[in-house]
């Protein structure tokens, strides 16, 4: 280590008296470290608004009708058909797109 | 100093993590106070007014995102950087801030080595004659205790760079002490 470097590590280590420095800060601090973190609220409002936004497509496309024909197929456990699958297709990908959302911790 | 019988910072991190300790947060502040403000004095050229004000934000933002430290490093660094941080804020809001700027000049060679006994104030006022840049390599590295990646990471600039402010913000001192000792 050369002198200058003994000279600036020495300068750092050298001790500030607090001097109400401590009372200071803890008496600026706010109410709580950090609000809760709110981790449903962001996927709650993607998957609602992307829910909206499904249930219009669904309502006012022409193709309105065999949705609703596969979400009935859906509701008598006949997957097989066209709409079904579609509805099937859709709940997944709202699903997915939920957990990912969930799974974002930032 | 931390007595032997001192929680280790982490342990009080998660008190304060778990219900908001106060006591908690006040001996991490009481631990960390005198390095934190060293480092912004030697950043604000000496200030220690401003020093100060900049230090108690530091220890407010530290309260406030303490849920975010996540042990990857040591509480101190991560306090650094906030410090650091808070430092550039301001400095960006008064002025420009130059911390990558890099001189064409070489390196000053200083014949001799400081002289043993340097006042601290000699020293602030060498420091507080060096660019953005070096002063704030120096302070990340030497006042802050912080690698050159870290402090890399912590100024945004490259690692590089903070070699050479390093290398020539020391060079710079040595030459400045020693010319000091002549006077």
């Amino acid at each position: 280590m050369s002198d200058i470097e003994r000279l600036l590590r020495h300068d750092a280590r050298i001790e500030l008296p607090d001097d109400g420095f401590a009372t200071r800060v803890i008496g600026a601090l706010p109410a709580r470290a950090a609000p809760q973190p709110r981790t449903w609220l962001r996927p709650a409002l993607v998957m609602g608004s992307a829910l909206l936004g499904s249930a219009l497509a669904v309502t006012l496309s022409p193709q309105a009708a065999s949705m609703m024909q596969g979400f009935q197929d859906l509701m008598s456990l006949r997957t097989g058909s066209s709409g079904a699958i579609g509805g099937l297709a859709m709940c997944g990908a709202l699903l997915l797109s939920g957990l990912v959302l969930a799974l974002n911790d930032d | 100093m931390t007595s032997p019988a001192a929680p280790e910072d982490a342990a009080l991190v998660r008190a304060v993590q778990a219900t908001d300790d106060r006591a908690a947060f006040t001996q991490l502040v009481h631990r960390h106070q005198s390095a934190v403000r060293t480092v912004l004095r030697r950043l604000t050229r000496g200030d220690a007014g401003l020093a100060d004000d900049l230090a108690q934000e530091t220890f407010v933002l530290a309260w406030r995102n303490i849920r975010h430290f996540r042990f990857e490093a040591k509480f101190s660094t991560w306090i650094y950087r906030i410090a650091i941080n808070a430092w550039r804020s301001e400095a960006r809001r008064k002025r420009e801030l130059l911390l990558d700027a890099d001189e064409d000049s070489p390196i000053e060679e200083a014949a001799e080595d400081p002289p043993d006994i340097v006042s601290r104030m000699d020293l602030e006022r060498a420091l507080a004659t060096l660019s953005d840049g070096e002063r704030a390599a120096i302070a990340a590295c030497y006042y802050a205790d912080l690698s050159h990646e870290e402090a890399a990471q912590a100024l945004g600039i490259p690692v590089g760079t903070v070699k050479t402010h390093v290398l020539r913000g020391k060079a710079k001192l040595r030459a400045r002490l020693a010319a000091k000792e002549e006077t």
